[in-house]
C-alpha cells in the first residue's frame, strides 16, 4: 500500500519557520484554554481572585475560602489532566498514524483503548485501588496491542490493513468483555461506577489521580518526542526504513508500547475520550505539514488546548454536566468522515 | 354497568385517572393500563409478577403478605431484603427475581420464558419503552399492565391498578386518604410561607464516582415543594451529574443523600473540603433518606411518611409531627406487623442521621 500523499516526508531541507510559529501559535493556545479553564466555572469567581488563590497558594498558603479551595482543587487539577490527556492522546494518534502511514488510525481503533477500558473495568469490579486500576488499564492496553500484533503478523510482517482490521477484532472482543463485567456488577454500587467511568469525564480528577496519571502518560511523551525522527523513517515503509538502519519491527514495538502507556494512563483517571487522538493529529497536520519533528510536539499543544476546552464546556454549559465523550464524538465523528472521503478521492484518483 | 360507573366516579374523585373495575368478588377484573390498553381477568389476580422497583412492595402491602407477588425484579428484592419488609416478610427471601433477559441483575427486559413458566395471573411491567419490554409478553398471552410513573399522579394510578386487579380495593382507599390527609396538613402548615423562606435542597441519588441529582419534574423535586423546599437542581432537566462545582455554587440549606447507596455516608459530604463548606454541612443539615417499606425516595406507599420526614426537617418551627410514632402506626395498618424499636432506628436511620441538626425529634422517647 502507498503512503498518502499527505505523509510525504521529505521536507528537500528547507528550514521549519513557518511550522515553528505555529507551534508557538499552539503553545499560546493551550495557554488560553488552561488561563480560560482556571478562570471558569459555574461558581463565579473574579480572574483576580483565582490569580491571588494561585498566587498565595505557589507561596504555601493552603486553600481556606470555598473560592480558594474551588480553584486549587477542583479546577487546577481539572485542567491540568484535561491538558496532559489531550497532549498525551493527539501525540499518540500522530505517532501511529505515521507509523501505521495511515491517517485514519488512533489508540481507540488499534484496541488500545478498549483493552485499557477492560483492565480498568475489572479493577472496579474487584474494589481496587486507584493505582491497581491504572495497572491493570495499562496491562490490558499493552495485551490488546500484543494481541493485534499477534493477529496481523503473516510471515513476519504486518500489512496496514490487516493491522486495523486485527485492531477491530479485539477491539470487539474487549468490548464484550466490558460489557460482561458490567452484566455481573453489582447494580447498586460498582455498575454506576463502571459505567460513568467508561463514559469519560473529568469530574472526579483530584491531585491525587493527576499524580497517579502524569507518570505514565509524561513518561510516553517524552518517548515520543526522543523518537520523533525515528517515525518519520518508519513512516516511509518497512524496506525504506531498513536501509536507514533501522530495526523495523523492534522501534515499532517501542513506539506502541509508550501509545499504550499514554492511552493507560489517560483511560485509568478518565474513562474513555475517543476521537482526540484521531482528529487533532489531522489538525495539526494540515497546518505544519507530515514531518513528525514538528507533528508531534504540534499534536500535542493543540491536543492539550482542545481537551481543555472541550472540558471547559463540559462543565460550564448546563449545570449537568455533559460527558466527554459525548462531546469529542459529536465534534469528532463529522471531521473524520470529510476525512475518510477525502481519502477516498485521492485513492481512486491515482 | 351501573357499578361500573359509580366505581369509575369514586376513583375519579380520589384523583385517579386509571379507569378502576368492578370490585365484586369472584366477578371478571378489568383493568385499563396507563397505556391505554384494557386487561379483563376472570378473577382478582392471585399470581402476580412486577418488574417496575418501587411496585413490589406495593404488592405486599396491599396483600398485608407475600402470597400473591410470585416474582419480582432483583433491584426490589435488594431493597427488600435490605429494608425492614425483609423482616416483616421472612419469606419475601424466597420469592423469584430471575426474569429479566439473560438472568440479568439489572435492565427491563423481560426473560419471558421464565416469565410464562411462572403461569402468573398479570405482570405488571414498564411501559416506557413498550415495544421492548411489553409487546414480547403480550405475544406469549400473558396479561400485561404497562405503567410509567414519575409523578404523584401516576403513582396513585399505579396503586390503584394493582389494587383493583388483586381486589385489595378498601386497603386502597385507606392508602389514597392518608396520602390526602398528609398533603393538606403540609399544604395548610406551609400556609404564608414566603419563597425566600424555603430551603434550598440538594438530593443526590448516587454520588459515586460523580454526583447524581433530580432535577425538573422529577418525584423528589415534586417532594421537595411539598415539603416546603425548592430543589437546588430545579434548572436540570430529568436527571444528570454535576460537578463539585456546581454544587458549591447551588450553596444548598439542606442535602439529602439518597437510599440506593447503603454504604455512602453523611461523613462523605463533610469531609470533602468543598461540599463540607457548603451552608448545609456547616449547619449539620445533610441527611439519608431512610428505607422503609420501600426506599422512601421514590413513589411508594410509604410516601406520606418521607413527607412528613422531610417536611420536619426543613421546617422544624412549623412542623411537630411524631414520625417515628406515624410510621409505627400506619407499618401496622400496611403490613401488618409492629416494628421494634430496633427496627425504627433501622428505617430511620438513625445511626446514621443521629448527628444531624433536630434529628434527635426522630429518636426513641
Amino acid at each position: 500500500m502507498s503512503a498518502p500523499a499527505s505523509i510525504a516526508v521529505d521536507k528537500g531541507g528547507r528550514r521549519y519557520d513557518g511550522e515553528l510559529l505555529w507551534l508557538v501559535v499552539f503553545a499560546v493556545l493551550l495557554g488560553a484554554a488552561m488561563l480560560g479553564g482556571i478562570c471558569l466555572g459555574r461558581l463565579s469567581i473574579a480572574p483576580s481572585q483565582v490569580f491571588d488563590s494561585i498566587t498565595r497558594w505557589a507561596g504555601g498558603a493552603s486553600a481556606e475560602t470555598l473560592e480558594e479551595r474551588i480553584v486549587l482543587l477542583v479546577r487546577a487539577p481539572r485542567v491540568l489532566m484535561g491538558a496532559l490527556a489531550g497532549m498525551g492522546l493527539a501525540m499518540a494518534g500522530a505517532a501511529l498514524q505515521g507509523l501505521f502511514r495511515n491517517p485514519l488510525v488512533s489508540p481507540d481503533i488499534l484496541g488500545i483503548t478498549a483493552g485499557a477500558a477492560f483492565g480498568g473495568a475489572l479493577a472496579i469490579l474487584l474494589g481496587e485501588s486507584s493505582m491497581v486500576l491504572i495497572g491493570s488499564a495499562f496491562a490490558f492496553g499493552v495485551l490488546a496491542l500484543l494481541l493485534v500484533g499477534f493477529i496481523s503478523r503473516v510471515d513476519g510482517r504486518s500489512d496496514t490493513m490487516t493491522v486495523v482490521l486485527a485492531g477491530v477484532v479485539v477491539a470487539a472482543m474487549f468490548t464484550a468483555l466490558v460489557s460482561f463485567v458490567q452484566f455481573v456488577a453489582d447494580p447498586d454500587s460498582t455498575l454506576p461506577a463502571i459505567v460513568a467511568w467508561l463514559m469519560g469525564s473529568f469530574a472526579s480528577i483530584t491531585w491525587f489521580r493527576v499524580g497517579i496519571a502524569t507518570l505514565p502518560i509524561v513518561i510516553g511523551a517524552l518517548g515520543l518526542m526522543l523518537l520523533r525522527f525515528r517515525i518519520n523513517l518508519l513512516s516511509l515503509g518497512e524496506d525504506e526504513a531498513r536501509s536507514f538502519g533501522i530495526r523495523v519491527e523492534r522501534e515499532r514495538w517501542i513506539l506502541f508500547l509508550l501509545v499504550a502507556l499514554i492511552s493507560g494512563g489517560v483511560v485509568s483517571v478518565s474513562g474513555i475520550v475517543g476521537w482526540v487522538g484521531l482528529v487533532i493529529p489531522h489538525a495539526a497536520r494540515l497546518l505544519v505539514g507530515p514531518d513528525h519533528r514538528i507533528l508531534v510536539p504540534a499534536s500535542g499543544l493543540l491536543g492539550g488546548a482542545y481537551m481543555v476546552a472541550i472540558d471547559t464546556v463540559a462543565r460550564n454549559a448546563t449545570a449537568a454536566e455533559i460527558p466527554l465523550g459525548v462531546l469529542t464524538a459529536a465534534i469528532g465523528a463529522p471531521i473524520f468522515a470529510i476525512l475518510l472521503r477525502r481519502m477516498y478521492y485521492t485513492e481512486s484518483r491515482r | 354497568m351501573r357499578l361500573k360507573k359509580w366505581a369509575s366516579g369514586l376513583f375519579g374523585l380520589m384523583g385517579c385517572a386509571a379507569l378502576a373495575a368492578l370490585p365484586a368478588l369472584a366477578d371478571p377484573v378489568t383493568i385499563t393500563d396507563m397505556t391505554g390498553r384494557t386487561i379483563t381477568l376472570a378473577k382478582p389476580a392471585e399470581r402476580v409478577i412486577v418488574f417496575p422497583v418501587p411496585w413490589a412492595s406495593t404488592v405486599i402491602a396491599l396483600d398485608g403478605g407475600t402470597k400473591r407477588l410470585i416474582a419480582m425484579h432483583p433491584e426490589s428484592k435488594l431493597a427488600i431484603e435490605e429494608g425492614i419488609l425483609g423482616q416483616f416478610f421472612p419469606a419475601a427471601h424466597d420469592i423469584r427475581s430471575d426474569i429479566i433477559a439473560g438472568g440479568a441483575s439489572k435492565g427491563f427486559i423481560p426473560n419471558v420464558e421464565a416469565v410464562a413458566a411462572l403461569k402468573p395471573d398479570l405482570v405488571i411491567q414498564w411501559g416506557n419503552r413498550k415495544d421492548d419490554g411489553v409487546t414480547p409478553l403480550a405475544n406469549a398471552g400473558i396479561d400485561t399492565a404497562a405503567i410509567v410513573y414519575g409523578a404523584e399522579e401516576n403513582a396513585r394510578q399505579i396503586m390503584t391498578l394493582v389494587a383493583t386487579a388483586t381486589g385489595n380495593a378498601d386497603k386502597l382507599g385507606m392508602l389514597m386518604k392518608w396520602r390526602d390527609d398528609t398533603a393538606k396538613v403540609l399544604k395548610d402548615g406551609l400556609a404564608g410561607l414566603a419563597d425566600a423562606d424555603r430551603p434550598k435542597v440538594a438530593y443526590f441519588f448516587y454520588t459515586t464516582p460523580e454526583f447524581q441529582t433530580e432535577g425538573k419534574g422529577s418525584y423528589m423535586e415534586w417532594q421537595i415543594n411539598l415539603a416546603g423546599g425548592v430543589n437546588a437542581a430545579k434548572d436540570i432537566d430529568g436527571w444528570g451529574a454535576v460537578g463539585l462545582e456546581q454544587i458549591a455554587a447551588w450553596d444548598p440549606d439542606v442535602i439529602l443523600l439518597g437510599s440506593f447507596e447503603p454504604q455512602v455516608s453523611v461523613a462523605k459530604i463533610y469531609d470533602d473540603p468543598i461540599l463540607g463548606a457548603t451552608r448545609a454541612a456547616k449547619a449539620k443539615r445533610v441527611y439519608k433518606v431512610p428505607v422503609g417499606g420501600y426506599r422512601w425516595d421514590p413513589p411508594s406507599q410509604d410516601s406520606p411518611l418521607m413527607w412528613m420526614w422531610l417536611a420536619s426537617i426543613l421546617h422544624p418551627d412549623r412542623f411537630s409531627f411524631d414520625v417515628r410514632a406515624a410510621t409505627a402506626e400506619w407499618y401496622v395498618r400496611i403490613y401488618g406487623h409492629e416494628p421494634t424499636p430496633e427496627q425504627l432506628d433501622q428505617v430511620l436511620l438513625l445511626d446514621m442521621n443521629a448527628k444531624g441538626a433536630g434529628y434527635d425529634k426522630f429518636s426513641r422517647k
